[in-house]
């Protein structure tokens, strides 16, 4: 049960959330000082404290420090009382352990922080063994250079013992750096402690220091996950010490964790600056997305040309002439990296239309290496009567002339050596390239948008089973989804390429052979949302931002994922899914 | 509340996952030691009852503890230095005992006054040390001031005590009691008896020294900083430890030392995975400035002091401070503290007031 700790908003694994005591406090923070530590059962024996609804108690606990054997922490293990007022337990994150509590602290963090795969280890594991609403809490081990990292990786709280201590041994902590005060010939803080010439600056201003440093660093985390750019952040950020890239890069790794609480949408960008950015979930899962869910409709020539600056692309100067040279006769898709490929349909499909990567025209053998796999995926899955890549020499020829040879194919080049895709010699070849090719209609067009919208986001083929008679209104990339009967199963939404549906769209989907994202609720009529404790069961392929069925005893309704499907299932507090239209039934 | 099962039980299923854990441990080394030597022999001056003594301190090898055999306390590694197969002669025990007499006659003026003899187990425990043995031991440092030897709270008894005091030997048993606190003793520590039980081994100490014309008495060894309690928790089982062996009649004196890395112990894994530190010099010299006024010699003697593996402050300070240490035993003056200073007390302040049982070791 957890009665204190709600998570409001989730950016990945990190969390925004509120530790509902009096006063309430904002997390992902420092919680050192609404501590209230019961003690420790190794040194006394200690009775269940009075507790009291303005500090988190830690109930009497035995820690185990790292290298604690296993017997040693099995025959030890602490059963903690379930009590009335805000607590949290102890746990080791070798041994993970969920109790009836609001809030965890790991007794052996020294041990997993400092080395990114038992860091991450230890994280994941303790994750996946707590309800996914609890606290969990990191002492003596944050500095504000690890502190975005630890809060990545799915820590809710920390305290600033490590960076007092750290100040009293003279040792200056910044975002990017841990230095002696003797080596500091100014001070590159402007914190008010940092008010003090150098000269004077004492080891207790450097504990204080380094205490606001920590809290500065804290509320640029919160902010960044209210934006959803937390990654970004730290992609960046992270490099400032070995182990923290080390952290981000096992993370990547860890695909079941890390995938299961990525959003399948954000309005925010997504900044494409590292090398890093082509292992983020979001892209990869797009990669993946791509090349088994979506299918091309088109029976034109496929006309493979460089991404723009602009999104989504369709809105870009350079894809204006492309468009004027190509008039409707080919299926355009945008070669890019960290992206792979996007075809026309899926361009404003998250975060096809939200990234924003850094253009030089150098591509690293890593790229070339990611994208030319997704090209060669996507066109093992798709067929098309020609090839056309309008493409620059740099980077992108040499993609497709891999894929081509990988292949077997055979793909006309238009782009002539050392030219610019949007040289009128360059367009005119691609002119030519189409001639004699029929135009598809804005009706073709617009069905297989919406088709190829659902497949990416519900299941190969879910384009066609949700959609056997369908008609579009409205502009695009506002489309109404329609039946034969012209009523409205669903709208496109341009900002991130979803779908969401109407009730009849709803049913029309629970009744296809279209895996149904279902959140079973019980007996009630939800309006607005469904929270946590009314969720009987949910899927567990469901992601925050999914569109998701809702059905009880006395409801059937559609709405959107705001946690994924086991933290519906697991959480006790917090909203589950914001409801879009009920039907009390 | 947090124990649903009875003490008893609880301390059984502790003991024997401490003693699996332990054994495992152990089972890593490979050394074995000739029973013709003794472990190991050095001279040294100590502060007794009766005033500052030279003194040759013997680590004699008697096959080692029995207790580490089953798996053993936490922090010791002194059984991995005992013989195998378990068993020491008479005659290997007295070819050890020569060659400490060798070694005094060559390092040392003349005989020192003071005699202690360690045995990584119990002196008095006749399956160790047989009677013959400790009687023929007794008789060749007939003719010194005093002896300490080591023991169990268990076998000390006043006719075993008496072998010594016969001969006019000023004699102390030293018992490994770790702390006063029966629950760190047992779940920190695994060490087996109950203050109870040191309780009853001063009460024949002080029957054995109302008999003899020599004194007897016992001094009790103390552990800071066991595994599992945070630096604030093992000072303050440290003070009230001091004060409760003080109070115990027949307990003339207390040697608290910080706990030290060994080889193949629990102690060794929790420090390899960051999971334990040594206490600080500053907990130590705390820790006797406020028992000062105790009833009973204290003194201190940390091993590898100012090392990653023994007790340690910064690195700047911890000669200084070990210095004032062992001042201090000699002198049993808290003022000698007021001599030293460094800038890491403050850390060491911080690490007293913010260490806990889910963050330590806070400073490495």
């Amino acid at each position: 049960m957890t009665d204190y700790f709600e998570v409001h908003a989730r950016d990945g694994p990190a969390r925004l959330g509120e530790l509902r005591l009096d006063p309430p406090l904002a997390t992902p923070a420092t919680v050192g000082d609404r501590l209230a530590d019961a003690g420790s059962l190794w040194a006394d024996e200690r009775e269940v404290p009075e507790g009291s609804e303005g500090e988190l108690t830690v109930l009497p606990h035995r820690g185990l420090p790292g290298g604690t054997p296993e017997e040693v922490r099995e025959s030890f293990s602490v059963e903690y009382p379930d009590v009335e007022y805000p607590s949290a337990a102890v746990i080791s994150s070798a041994s993970p352990e969920a109790h009836a509590v609001d809030a965890y602290l790991l007794s052996d963090g020294q041990s997993i922080v400092g080395h990114g795969a038992s860091f991450v280890s230890g994280i994941v594991s303790v994750r996946e063994a707590l309800q996914p609403d609890t606290l969990l809490v990191l002492s003596g081990v944050a500095t504000p250079r690890n502190v975005a990292t630890l809060v990545y990786a799915g820590v809710d709280a920390v305290d600033a013992a490590r960076a007092t201590a750290e100040g009293t041994r003279g040792r200056y902590l910044t975002t990017e750096g841990d230095r002696r005060l003797s080596d500091l010939e100014e001070l590159p803080c402007a914190c008010p402690a940092c008010r003090t010439p150098v000269e004077e600056f004492t080891r207790a201003d450097c504990a204080e220091h380094n205490e606001n440093a920590l809290r500065a660093e804290l509320a640029v985390v919160r902010q960044r996950i209210r934006e959803g750019r937390l990654r970004d952040y730290v992609e960046g950020q992270a490099r400032h010490d070995q182990w923290l890239t080390a952290t981000m890069r096992e993370l990547d790794d860890r695909w079941g964790y890390i995938e299961e609480r990525a959003p399948i949408l954000r309005e925010a960008e997504m900044t494409a600056a590292t090398g890093d950015t082509i292992r983020r979930p979001e892209i990869r899962r797009y990669a993946d997305r791509v090349t088994t869910r979506y299918r091309n409709r088109f029976e034109n020539p496929l006309v493979l040309v460089p991404c723009s600056a602009r999104k989504p692309y369709s809105e870009s100067k350079s894809h204006g002439r492309f468009h004027d040279a190509i008039g409707w006769r080919a299926h355009l898709v945008s070669m890019t990296s960290p992206m792979g490929v996007v075809p026309q349909e899926l361009e404003t499909t998250y975060p096809a239309q939200q990234y924003d990567t850094v253009v030089t025209g150098r591509w690293t053998e890593e790229e070339t290496a990611f994208v030319a796999r997704v090209l060669r995926r996507y066109l093992e899955r798709n067929e098309y009567p020609e090839i056309v890549a309008h493409v620059p020499t740099e980077g992108y020829r040499e993609i497709v002339e891999r894929v081509e040879s990988d292949l077997a194919l055979d793909v006309t080049y238009t782009v002539p050596e050392g030219a610019h895709p949007t040289d009128e010699s360059s367009l005119e070849n691609l002119a030519e390239a189409l001639a004699g090719e029929l135009k598809y209609s804005k009706r073709e067009r617009e069905h297989n948008t919406v088709r190829a919208i659902a497949d990416y986001l519900l299941g190969d083929g879910a384009g066609d089973d949700l959609f056997p008679d369908l008609r579009t209104t409205g502009r695009y990339p506002k489309l109404q989804v329609r039946d034969g009967d012209d009523t409205q199963l669903a709208t496109m939404v341009p900002r991130y390429g979803t779908l969401s549906f109407t009730l009849e769209g709803a049913r029309r989907w629970v009744e296809s052979s279209v895996p149904t994202k279902r959140v079973e609720i019980d007996s009630f009529t939800p309006h607005g949302s469904v929270l946590a404790p009314g969720v009987v069961s949910a899927d567990e392929g469901i992601r925050v931002g999914d569109e998701v069925v809702i059905e009880g005893p006395r409801a059937f309704a559609v709405g959107r994922a705001e946690m994924f499907g086991r933290e519906m299932e697991g959480s006790t507090r917090g909203v589950a899914c914001e409801v879009r239209h009920v039907e009390e039934q | 509340m947090s124990q649903p099962t009875p003490e008893v039980y609880e301390q059984g299923k502790g003991m024997d996952a401490h003693n699996r854990a332990m054994r495992e441990i152990r089972a890593r080394r490979e050394e074995s030691y000739d029973p013709h030597e003794p472990t190991r022999v050095w001279v040294d001056e100590d502060n007794t009852p009766e005033g500052v003594m030279e003194s040759l301190t013997i680590i004699l090898n008697t096959g080692g503890c029995r207790w580490a055999r089953a798996g053993g306390c936490t922090m010791c590694g002194y059984v991995a230095e005992s013989v195998e197969g378990g068993s020491v002669s008479h005659d290997a025990l007295m070819d050890q005992i020569q060659v400490c007499l060798d070694h005094e006659a060559e390092e040392a003026d003349e005989p020192a006054d003071l005699i202690k003899i360690y045995t990584s187990g119990s002196f008095l425990d006749e399956r160790e040390v047989g009677a013959r043995s400790r009687k023929a031991i007794a008789d060749a440092f007939a003719d010194r001031e005093r002896i300490v030897v080591e023991s169990l709270p268990d076998f000390v008894e006043r006719e075993k005590i008496a072998d010594f005091t016969g001969h006019g030997l000023d004699t102390d048993v030293a018992v490994g009691l770790e702390t006063a606190t029966d629950r760190v003793r047992q779940d920190c520590v695994n060490k087996y008896f109950e203050f109870a039980d040191f309780e009853d081994a001063c009460a024949e100490a002080a029957v054995a020294d109302a008999e003899a014309d020599a004194t007897a008495g016992i001094k009790a060894y103390l552990l800071m900083k066991p595994p599992f309690l945070a630096e604030p928790e093992a000072v303050a089982d440290m003070i009230s430890s001091i004060e409760r062996c003080s109070e115990v009649p027949g307990c003339h004196t207390v040697s608290m030392n910080p706990c030290n890395v060994q080889r193949y112990t629990m102690v060794d894994d929790l420090h390899f995975r960051d999971g334990y530190r040594p206490p600080w010099l500053w907990s130590v010299a705390h820790v006797l400035e406020e028992t000062a006024d105790a009833d009973a010699i204290v003194v201190s003697d940390p091993v590898g002091h100012g090392s990653d593996r023994g007790a340690h402050n910064c690195g700047e300070c911890d000669d200084r401070v070990q210095t004032a240490i062992k001042d201090f035993d000699l002198r049993q003056d808290p003022s000698v503290f007021e001599q030293v200073s460094c800038d890491c007390e403050a850390t060491w302040d911080a690490v007293m007031s913010l260490e806990t049982g889910y963050n330590q070791p806070l400073v490495r």
